[in-house]
């Protein structure tokens, strides 16, 4: 009775596994510079700062670009401005660029194709910096 | 095993009945107690002389008649402060159309953060302004007060952004005085949060 509990128990968690997010690398960088502003579903806040869950970007080189450059944005209004800036993240190696985009895309692009190493690479070099 | 069940389902049951009775009817009042002339002074905020997104000077007795929730933040911020927002923003959503209910938001960059600049920052968060300030003052005035509002806050030419603060929501009812609080930056401490939003209002209805 009881190596069937176990049994069954540890088939759970092995299947239960396996659907989790297979970019454990991306999504702890996520954690780190992006979920403070673009927030743990994506959803970013109004106007002020933009969505990743329905962005046009998503699977895009831009936005590895973007987030290499950082954005250097301004609202204006009658009598003030107020910046919309997002920063820059230079120091993110290729590696660590491949696993982040990689999250990032298999959680909002419907349409979401892995990308290599390489193939971040050959978008970085085709950046304006 | 029959027994055992029922054994389970009895502690299930007087467990339940335990934790209902313990459910607070009141909420605690927050901070030390302070004994002047034999008198029991409950701890309360700091004085209120800041200027709100339409450049009204607004103070503590703009704020008699109201509960409201606050918290500590500046534009520019590059850390925490969006993920404090927009729980706010959760809380200003479930009160909407409840008058007695306020949201305020203190800059702690009263120098950048303009009434203007507030003013743009509110608009595009396409929040009502007579529901939720944004306010600026002095800023050395701003720090000492949000430590009655027992967030720390204070200048850090080392933090994102040149201010080190945390992120507290802290909920004040009419006198002032603090009753609850949650962890902004903790989207899952908001609906204990908005549950004692609903205690203190339902406290004034009675």
């Amino acid at each position: 009775m009881i190596r069937y509990l176990i049994l069954s128990g540890l088939a759970t968690t092995l299947l239960f596994g396996c659907f989790e997010t297979p970019y454990v690398q991306g999504e702890r960088i996520y954690k780190i510079h992006c979920q403070n502003c673009h927030m743990d579903d994506g959803s970013g806040l109004e106007t002020l700062i933009k969505p990743l869950n329905n962005s046009s970007l998503l699977g895009s080189d831009k936005m590895i670009c973007i987030i290499k450059t950082g954005i250097q944005d301004t609202i204006h209004g009658e009598n003030d401005y107020l910046p919309k800036e997002m920063p820059a993240f230079k120091q993110l190696t290729p590696v660590e660029l491949t696993n982040l985009i990689n999250f990032i895309n298999s959680k909002w692009d419907t349409n979401f194709k892995e990308k290599s190493i390489k193939e971040i690479q050959n978008s970085l070099e085709k950046c304006n910096f | 095993m029959r027994f055992y069940y029922l054994n389970i389902a009895f502690f299930l049951i007087s467990f339940s009945i335990i934790s209902c009775n313990n459910q607070p009817k009141e909420l605690p009042y927050l901070g030390n107690v302070e004994i002047v002339n034999g008198q029991e002074l409950k701890h309360k905020v700091g004085t209120i002389h800041h200027w709100n997104q339409d450049s009204i000077l607004m103070s503590n007795q703009d704020f008699k008649d109201v509960i409201y929730v606050a918290d500590f933040f500046f534009t520019s911020c590059p850390s925490i402060c969006p993920r404090v927002i927009k729980e706010m923003l959760k809380i200003y959503e479930e009160f909407k159309n409840d008058p007695m209910i306020k949201i305020v938001s203190f800059t702690i960059d009263p120098i950048r953060d303009t009434p203007q600049r507030l003013k743009l920052y509110a608009d595009n968060l396409k929040i009502d302004h007579n529901k939720w300030y944004f306010l600026t003052g002095d800023k050395d005035q701003t720090l000492k007060l949000a430590d009655t509002y027992f967030v720390a806050a204070f200048e850090d030419p080392e933090a994102p952004g040149g201010f080190d603060h945390s992120g507290k929501i802290i909920l004040v009812d009419k006198d002032g005085h603090i009753r609850s609080f949650s962890e902004g930056t903790d989207p899952d401490s908001t609906p204990k949060l908005i549950k004692d939003i609903k205690t203190l209002a339902e406290s004034y209805k009675k």
